[in-house]
């Protein structure tokens, strides 16, 4: 008999090794609707894992049988989720050390990896991933792996789930995670999805409590750089934004800092959507109402026309209590040093 | 110097009439009386402002936004070719799917739904499928509750939510025109068989004590499995006594920490990811919001718990020019199944805001669209329909089943206004729900413009369908079914639970 990672077929109705699983097979009802007309190597792989799953049947042959089924359908969560289950059973039994085997965890995520690259788009890979993780209590290579998939989808939320989960199953809060978003930043400042990671790893974690002393000054100043080098990029704007939040920072404190990127009074200077918006906020927030108007007016009539009725929501807002913050809010007042 | 216009709603260029006549040869200028319409100026130029720094986030966007630009700029917006997309999604129910389907061998219901429900949505009467719809879903009931993607297959929350509404849309309109008791017996044979007992208690076990769910037992944890389990508890019928589960049996109140959890998902950003702090994303903000609303009035359910001004500002930021339609991510690419899950939270956080404006003028208010349906509309009608029939992401992919349901959904909440309406009385049974707030949904079809300050003023936008055969039909915004299925599928659990003698209804027939 084959060992089970073998890429060698199993005639599952033929083969003595299957002779003790009964086939069973699928009912679909009378007259079905949108039945899809299988392969029928999926039939008859699918009946021999309903009959294994009828008698809760974990051995390594199961191996064999549900990467057949995954090879022709790898969003079939049910299969995944048996496999780990007699993964995790063959453990107990010692059944890894079995010659004819031949398994271990570290081939089963490798496989996992190869599966992974193939099928970008599924959910159920990644949390298979998770639960062996999670099972063996050791992150080591993850990260890796994660940025492998990073490199041809730098953007596939469920890697990024993935990572999340990871850092914080792991508490991996540390200077290599802040150095790979850094590196991704690089490589495209408008990645948001690792502007998200950035967020969580630093301040989006701490829940209500206060971020250690620098942290927040030091986001600020990554935020602005990058506003820098492409000022039409919403990601670092927003970011900038949900820094000063957390901080407890005074919107007003980046007057100076948009008015370079959009004074509303030479127009043909504006190189920044996003700064006419916070700065409409800001001139609402003092009072300087024909400003913020002017503003949003700006952003309708040439900047983000397709948002006008939004723009003039916003305008029907301002002065509004909404809009200004609560004393709470409001004190105290930091002005950013950066 | 720009001209700078005042910010009110101003003049609009009007879409033309089309004349009656072969509507497949909509490009043939003939066909028309009336002078094309013109093309909004922001669909046919660039953003005025792109930065000089090239990523490959930024030549994507760039490259997709210039073609994209071509086929919008077209001055007889096409017609929405009914007949071919009816043809597209009937195959799959009257013929079945080749071979090639099987990585959806898992979504069984989602099929179903999704070609049931954009037959719906294009005016078929889809209540001949309701026999073989039943036959079909019966396979999938797990032995211990709820349902799987196939027979056979592992009870999955999404899979339960597909096969409900898929029941509750053909059996709504196989029972259209019925008598009473031929009515019941329709819905009898589509839901009698379910066992919602069974289905609460796997329920139970996917419920997580942060508030959250997971989509099945060892699968993963978002805010998608909590809608999913929230809209099957309220179209099933159950009242608050099953909800709140028996305390000697371990069992604790099935709602507890979900409005708690939903909130948690608001992201830095404004919007809403799959779980707390995944990235905001338009999919999982339309999960959330919608469940919010089976939750609460609108108002309460979405400011209180939620920072409704962070959240606008960025549903907003999804509508790009010159492409009209929505992107789901920052930094990412429109595409037409953001039409829902977008498009679908504007009536939900407008409601949200009139009430607010309402509240604060103690007088009716009406903020008006935060969003444009008409760019939207133009997207979808020059971009998203495949030429062979189908609904599409963006031009130059393939159509599918997934997206034609969720770009025709788009387009009708672009024709229509959703509103949340307090003020009609509802059943004493429902009086009573835990889920009362998600029956009072109505549509219109006259979209109001904004009110001024002192609440007059308004009036109604114009020009939002061009020809009536380009109306998609209404559907309830948080469900998704069409509107008014939701209350006849209500009004039969009420007869079942105070009934209920589906013998002697079947007998009757
Ligand atoms: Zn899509």
């Amino acid at each position: 008999m084959a060992s089970y990672d073998s890429d060698e077929e199993v005639d599952y109705a033929t083969d003595p090794a299957w002779a003790h699983i009964t086939p069973l097979p699928q009912d679909d009802g009378e007259n079905p609707l949108a039945q899809i007309a299988y392969h029928p190597d999926y039939v008859l792989a699918m009946s021999y894992l309903r009959g294994v799953m009828a008698i809760n049947y974990h051995s390594a042959q199961v191996l064999k049988l549900t990467a057949d089924i995954i090879g022709m359908n790898a969003a079939h969560y049910t299969v995944w989720g048996y496999r780990f289950k007699t993964l995790v059973a063959l453990e107990a039994s010692n059944g890894f050390e079995d010659e004819k085997t031949n398994w271990s965890w570290r081939k089963e995520l490798d496989w996992v990896q190869s599966i992974a690259k193939q099928y970008e788009k599924n959910y159920q890979i990644w949390h298979h991933r998770q639960l062996i993780i999670d099972h063996l209590n050791d992150p080591t290579g993850e990260r890796e792996r994660t940025n492998e998939m990073f490199a041809s989808d730098s953007k596939n939320y469920h890697v990024w789930t993935y990572r999340q989960w990871l850092v914080k199953r792991f508490n991996l809060f540390d200077k290599e995670e802040l150095d790979t978003m850094e590196l991704l930043l690089k490589e495209d400042v408008r990645n948001n999805s690792a502007w998200n990671h950035r967020y969580f790893i630093t301040l989006g974690r701490l829940g209500t409590d206060s971020p250690a002393d620098g942290v927040i000054d030091r986001e600020i100043k990554f935020a602005k750089v990058a506003i820098s080098s492409a000022p039409q990029n919403p990601s670092p704007w927003n970011y900038l934004k949900a820094v000063l939040r957390k901080g407890n920072i005074d919107l007003a404190s980046l007057k100076a800092f948009c008015e370079q990127f959009a004074p509303i009074d030479s127009e043909d200077e504006i190189k920044s959507s996003h700064a006419l918006d916070i700065l409409s906020e800001i001139y609402d927030e003092t009072g300087d109402f024909s400003k913020a108007e002017q503003a949003l007016v700006l952003l309708a009539a040439k900047y983000d026309p397709v948002r006008k009725n939004y723009w003039r929501y916003r305008k029907r807002l301002l002065g509004s209590s909404e809009n200004v913050p609560t004393a709470s809010e409001k004190t105290p007042i930091v002005h950013a040093t950066v | 110097m720009v001209q700078v216009e005042p910010l009110e709603e101003g003049e609009q260029p009007q879409l033309a009439t089309r004349t009656e006549g072969n509507t497949n040869e909509a490009f043939h200028p003939n066909l028309y009386q009336m002078a094309p319409e013109r093309v909004p100026a922001l669909h046919l130029n660039l953003p005025f402002i792109l930065d000089d720094l090239k990523t490959e986030t930024s030549q994507k966007q760039l490259s997709t936004a210039r073609s994209i630009m071509k086929s919008v700029d077209q001055p007889f917006l096409p017609p929405l070719d009914k007949a071919t997309h009816v043809e597209f999604l009937l195959s799959p129910l009257d013929e079945g799917l080749s071979g090639g389907f099987v990585g959806l061998d898992a979504s069984r219901p989602w099929l179903l739904y999704w070609c049931i429900n954009a037959l719906s949505l294009l005016g078929k009467d889809v209540g001949i499928y309701n026999d073989r719809a039943v036959s079909s879903l019966k396979p999938l009931q797990h032995p211990s509750g709820g349902f799987g993607g196939g027979n056979g297959q592992a009870p999955h929350v999404a899979a339960a939510y597909a096969s409900i509404l898929t029941l509750a849309i053909t059996s709504y309109y196989a029972s259209i025109g019925l008598p009473e008791d031929e009515r019941l017996a329709v819905y009898a044979d589509s839901f009698a068989w379910i066992d919602r007992g069974k289905l609460l208690q796997w329920l139970r076990k996917i419920k997580l004590p942060n508030g959250g769910f997971k989509v099945n037992e060892g699968g993963e944890e978002d805010v998608r499995a909590g809608y999913c389990a929230l809209v099957v508890l309220a179209l099933l019928g159950y009242d608050d006594e099953d909800l709140r589960g028996d305390l000697s049996r371990g069992e604790l109140p099935l709602l507890d920490g979900v409005a708690e959890y939903f909130k948690s998902c608001q992201t830095w950003e404004g919007g809403i990811g799959a779980k707390p702090n995944a990235e905001a994303h338009g999919g999982y903000a339309f999960c959330v919001l919608a469940a919010l609303c089976l939750l609460g009035d609108p108002e309460e359910a979405l400011s209180k718990t939620l920072d409704l001004n962070r959240l606008i500002s960025w549903l907003s930021a999804r509508q790009y020019a010159p492409e009209g339609g929505f992107s789901g991510r920052t930094n990412k690419l429109v595409d037409g199944c953001y039409s829902t899950w977008v498009g679908g939270c504007w009536s939900l956080v407008e409601a949200a805001a009139n009430a607010i404006e309402s509240g604060k003028k103690s007088t009716k208010m009406n903020v008006g669209d935060l969003w444009s349906r008409k760019a939207l509309i133009r997207y979808i009608l020059t971009c998203c329909q495949g030429p062979r029939g189908g609904l599409r992401d963006k031009p130059g992919i393939r159509p599918d089943y997934y997206h034609s349901n969720y770009v025709l959904l788009g387009l009708s909440a672009a024709q229509h206004y959703y509103y949340y309406d307090d003020v009609s009385v509802q059943s004493p049974v429902l009086t009573k729900s835990p889920f009362r707030h998600g029956y009072r949904w109505k549509s219109s079809k006259n979209v109001p413009k904004p009110t001024g300050h002192d609440g007059t003023g308004g009036g109604w936008l114009e020009g939002l369908v061009s020809e009536e055969s380009d109306r998609v039909g209404v559907q309830h915004p948080l469900f998704n079914i069409p509107l008014g299925a939701e209350g006849q599928l209500q009004s039969w659990w009420e007869w079942f639970n105070d009934v209920g003698d589906v013998d002697a209804l079947s007998s009757e027939n």
